[in-house]
C-alpha cells in the first residue's frame, strides 16, 4: 500500500470515527436529556392535573353555592320534581358545567341531567355524600359515571336554612381537561376508563394513537417505557391519581419521542452533510499533502537510481525549504562528491595504473610497503634531444606523449604497471602491487611488445616525414619494497631497492655498440624466466656505484 | 274567629278543677354525656284520646340582632305564631318545610301578620338574606309537651297512664320515641342519649362572632 493511500485512508478513518462518536454521543445525549426533561414533565403532570380539577371544582362550587342560594331554586326544590327538573336545566345552560344533579341528604339522587337531558343515577352520589357527612364537609368532591361519560362533580348544601339537599355541579373529564393538562404539562394525554371494556375518555392524540394507549395500556415503570404507538414512538407512563384510579379511571401522559428529537436529527443530518464535506475536502487536501510528500520522495528514489546507475551530473531541484529539500540539497551535494570522488578516481586511474589506483582504493592510502619480488623495467628514448630541438615544445610533448602511449599499452598488455614517466623515460613495475610469479616474463615480453611497437611508430613517423626513434630497455628482477611511498599528503605506489638501480644502470648500458641490442636483462631475470628467449649472454659487467660484477644478457627475440 | 264566653268559662274551669296528675322528669344527654338543651320531649296517649285543643293560642318567634328568639318554639298545632322584627334591619322569613309553607317577604317591624300552623311536624324557619338565621317550630297534636333546659332537664305533667314519649332536636336525624307508664303515686325520673348530629349552621360575620375567611 503506497504511502498516498495509507495518508488517505488514516484521514478519512480519523474524520469518519470522529463523526461517528460526535453523531452517537449527539443522539445518547439528545435521548437521554430527552428522557430526563419528559421524566420531570410526568412527576408534575398529576399534581397539574389534581389542580386543574380542583380549580374547576372550586368554580363549580362557588357557582353552585350562588345558585343555591336563590330563593326561588329553593322554592323549586320545595315544589315538585319536575319543577325541579325543569329549573336545573335552565341552570345547566346559565352555567358553563356539562351536568347538574340534586341529591337528598341521604344520598339518593333527587334529579340529575346533563346537557344532553335528564339522567337516572340514583346512587353515583352516595359515597361522596355519605364522606361529606362524615367529615361535616361544606362541599364534596369527586368523580361520578354518568353512562360513558365521567364527571369530576362538586356538591354544596342546598339550606332551607337546614340541609335539606346537596346540589352538584359536574364537569366532564373530556377533551377540554386533556387539552388543558396537555398545555400546562407540555405532555400529550389520554384518559381512560379501565374495567373489561377499556374505553378511551378523552385525548389530545390521534384516535389512532390513543386507541394503540386503550389497547396497550402501559404499566408503570422505573424506567419509562418507550412504546411504538401507530408507527411513533412515545415515551408513556400513567399518572398515579388516587382519585381517579378510584372512579375507575386512569390518565396516561406520552411524550413523543420522535417529535422531541426531531431538532436534534436536523441537527445529525446537518452534522453529516458537514462531515462528508469536510471528510471530501480533507481527503483533497490529504490527497495533494501527500503527493507534495510522496513525489518528491519519488524523485528522489529515481534520483537514487540514476546515482546507482553511476550519473553523477543529475542534480536534483526540488526547490523546497523543509525537510525534504534539504534531504534534496544533500543528494545533489552526494551527487557532487561522488562525481568529485570518480574524477579524482580517474585521474588516478591514468596517473597510476589502475591496477594500483585499484589496490590503493582497495588498501587504502596507508604508508609502508612490503618486500616481494618484482620485476623492474625502464625504458628511454635514444636521441630524443636531437628530436626535441627541432620542433616546438609543444609538438614535442604530442610527439612524447603518442610514443608513451604506445609503449604504456604494451606494457599494460603484459599486466605490467606505468609506475612513472621521467620525462622521455618510462620506469614500469611487473609483479607490484599484484604479485606475479611470472613477472620476468611478462616484462621480457613487454620489452619485445615495446620493440614491435617502436618499430610500427617508426614507420608512422617515417610517413610523417620525420626521423625514427630508438629506446633502450633494462630489466631486473630483484626483491625490492613495494607500498605507498611520500608523505601523508601526498605519496606515490612506487619500489624501491637495489634491484631498481640496477634496472635503471642497465639501460644505458645498450648505447654501447658492442652489445648491438636494445634489450639488456639481468642475471637474476634470464634466471626467472620460465619460457625460452633468443638470449644472448654479454659478459659480466660492474655497475656504477657496484662492486661486484654481474652477468647481463641481450634479448634478441623470441625463441 | 272570637271564643265564645261558654267556651272560655269551661277553660277557666278545666284549669282550676284539679285533675289526677302524674309526672315525668327526662334528663337528656349527648353521646357525651352533656346535656341537650332545647330539644323537645312531647306526651302522646297510648290509652286514651288527646284532648281537644283550647282556644287558639298565639306564641312569638322575634327576629332581634339578626338571629331567631327563641331557636326552638314547640306549640299546639292550631297555634299561631307570630314572628314580629326588633332588629332595625328587615328580614325575610320563611319555611319551605311540609308541615308549614310560608313565606314573610322582606318586613321590619311587628307589623307581619301571625302565621297558623294546623299540621303536626317540624317547620325550620329561615330568614332568606341571613343564612345563618335559623328556627323550629315544633308543631305538636298533644297539649303535653316540654322543651329540656339548660341543665338538659324536660319536666312534663300529664294524667296517669301510657304514653308514647318522642322526643326531637334539631341535630337528630330521626326522633327519638319510647313507650312509658305514668303513675300518680311519685314522678317518674329518666335519663335519655340522644346521638346528636354535626350541627351544620353557616357561620356569621366577623363582627358577630365569626371568623373571618373561613
Amino acid at each position: 500500500m503506497s504511502f498516498r493511500v495509507r495518508v488517505l485512508l488514516l484521514l478519512a478513518g480519523l474524520i469518519a470515527a470522529v463523526l461517528g462518536v460526535t453523531l452517537f454521543v449527539v443522539n445518547r445525549s439528545a435521548e437521554s436529556e430527552a428522557v430526563a426533561e419528559v421524566r420531570q414533565r410526568f412527576d408534575r403532570s398529576a399534581e397539574i392535573l389534581l389542580q386543574l380539577i380542583q380549580r374547576q371544582n372550586d368554580q363549580d362550587a362557588a357557582l353552585a353555592t350562588l345558585l343555591v342560594a336563590d330563593y326561588a331554586f329553593k322554592q323549586a326544590f320545595a315544589a315538585d320534581v319536575p319543577t325541579l327538573e325543569s329549573n336545573l336545566e335552565s341552570l345547566l345552560l346559565r352555567s358553563d358545567a356539562d351536568s347538574i344533579a340534586v341529591v337528598l341528604p341521604e344520598g339518593n339522587t333527587l334529579a340529575a341531567r346533563t346537557l344532553a337531558g335528564r339522567v337516572e343515577i340514583p346512587s353515583a352520589f352516595a359515597p361522596l355524600v355519605a364522606r361529606a357527612d362524615a367529615a361535616g364537609a361544606e362541599r364534596a368532591d369527586g368523580f361520578v359515571w354518568i353512562g360513558d361519560e365521567l364527571h369530576a362533580v362538586v356538591l354544596v348544601p342546598l339550606l332551607a336554612p337546614d340541609l335539606v339537599a346537596w346540589v352538584g355541579l359536574g364537569h366532564r373529564v373530556g377533551d377540554k381537561l386533556a387539552a388543558n393538562l396537555g398545555q400546562y404539562s407540555g405532555l400529550d394525554v389520554v384518559f381512560l376508563r379501565d374495567g373489561a371494556r377499556v374505553l378511551a375518555l378523552a385525548s389530545t392524540l390521534a384516535p389512532g394513537v390513543t386507541a394503540e394507549v386503550a389497547r396497550v395500556r402501559p404499566a408503570p415503570a422505573p424506567e419509562f417505557p418507550i412504546a411504538t404507538l401507530a408507527g411513533e414512538r412515545f415515551l408513556v407512563a400513567p399518572t398515579p391519581l388516587p382519585e381517579l384510579a378510584q372512579a375507575g379511571a386512569s390518565v396516561f401522559v406520552l411524550s413523543s419521542l420522535d417529535a422531541r428529537l426531531a431538532p436534534t436529527r436536523r441537527l445529525q443530518s446537518r452534522l453529516l452533510t458537514a462531515g462528508c464535506g469536510l471528510l471530501a475536502a480533507a481527503l483533497v487536501v490529504a490527497f495533494f499533502f501527500a503527493r507534495s510528500l510522496t513525489r518528491p520522495v519519488g524523485q528522489l528514489a529515481a534520483h537514487t537510481r540514476l546515482i546507482a546507475a553511476g550519473d553523477y551530473a543529475a542534480r536534483l531541484d526540488l526547490r523546497r525549504g523543509d525537510e525534504l529539500g534539504e534531504l534534496a540539497r544533500a543528494f545533489n551535494a552526494m551527487s557532487t562528491g561522488l562525481a568529485e570522488r570518480d574524477r579524482v578516481r580517474d585521474l588516478l586511474d591514468k596517473n597510476v595504473s589502475p591496477e594500483v589506483a585499484a589496490s590503493l582504493l582497495r588498501d587504502g592510502s596507508a604508508l609502508g610497503g612490503e618486500e616481494r619480488e618484482v620485476t623492474v623495467l625502464f625504458a628511454d628514448l635514444r636521441g630524443f634531444t636531437t628530436l626535441a630541438e627541432g620542433l616546438a615544445p609543444r609538438d614535442l610533448v604530442a610527439l612524447l606523449n603518442r610514443y608513451l602511449d604506445r609503449m604504456s599499452a604494451e606494457i599494460e598488455a603484459c599486466g605490467g604497471v606505468v609506475d612513472k614517466y621521467i620525462g622521455d623515460e618510462i620506469m614500469a613495475l611487473f609483479g607490484a602491487p599484484v604479485a606475479a610469479p611470472d613477472s620476468a616474463d611478462r616484462a621480457v615480453r613487454a620489452a619485445l611488445g615495446m620493440r614491435a611497437a617502436l618499430a610500427a611508430f617508426n614507420r608512422e613517423l617515417a610517413a610523417e616525414g620525420r626521423p625514427p626513434l630508438a629506446f633502450g630497455v633494462g630489466i631486473n628482477t630483484a626483491h625490492v619494497v613495494a607500498g605507498n611511498i611520500g608523505s601523508h599528503r601526498r605519496l606515490n605506489y612506487s619500489v624501491i631497492g637495489d634491484g631498481v638501480n640496477l634496472a635503471a644502470r642497465l639501460q644505458p648500458l645498450t648505447r654501447r655498440a658492442e652489445f648491438a641490442t636494445d634489450i639488456i636483462i639481468s642475471e637474476s631475470t634470464r634466471a626467472a624466466l620460465r619460457w625460452k628467449y633468443r638470449l644472448r649472454a654479454l659478459g659480466e659487467i660492474t655497475v656504477k656505484g657496484k662492486t661486484e660484477a654481474a652477468a647481463i644478457h641481450a634479448v634478441d627475440g623470441p625463441a | 274567629m272570637r271564643p265564645s264566653v261558654l267556651a272560655r268559662l269551661l277553660a277557666v274551669l278545666a284549669a282550676v278543677a284539679p285533675l289526677p296528675a302524674a309526672e315525668l322528669a327526662l334528663t337528656l344527654t349527648d353521646a357525651a354525656s352533656a346535656p341537650v338543651v332545647d330539644a323537645v320531649v312531647s306526651l302522646h296517649p297510648l290509652d286514651a284520646p288527646v284532648p281537644a285543643p283550647g282556644p287558639a293560642a298565639e306564641v312569638e318567634v322575634v327576629q332581634s340582632d339578626g338571629e331567631f328568639q327563641p331557636l326552638v318554639t314547640p306549640i299546639r298545632a292550631g297555634t299561631r305564631v307570630r314572628f314580629p322584627n326588633a332588629d332595625s334591619i328587615q328580614h325575610h322569613v320563611y319555611s319551605l318545610s311540609p308541615a308549614k309553607r310560608f313565606d314573610i317577604p322582606l318586613h321590619g317591624g311587628a307589623s307581619a301578620p301571625a302565621e297558623e300552623f294546623p299540621l303536626p311536624g317540624v317547620v325550620s324557619v329561615g330568614c332568606n338574606i341571613h343564612d345563618w338565621m335559623r328556627a323550629y317550630v315544633v308543631v305538636l297534636d298533644t297539649p303535653w309537651f316540654a322543651l329540656s333546659s339548660d341543665a338538659g332537664l324536660a319536666r312534663l305533667e300529664a294524667p296517669a297512664g301510657r304514653y308514647r314519649v318522642e322526643i326531637w332536636h334539631y341535630r337528630v336525624a330521626k326522633p327519638d320515641s319510647y313507650e312509658v307508664t305514668l303513675a300518680e303515686t311519685e314522678p317518674l325520673a329518666a335519663t335519655r342519649a340522644l346521638v346528636l348530629r354535626r350541627n351544620r349552621r353557616p357561620a356569621r360575620a366577623p363582627e358577630s362572632g365569626g371568623g373571618g375567611y373561613r
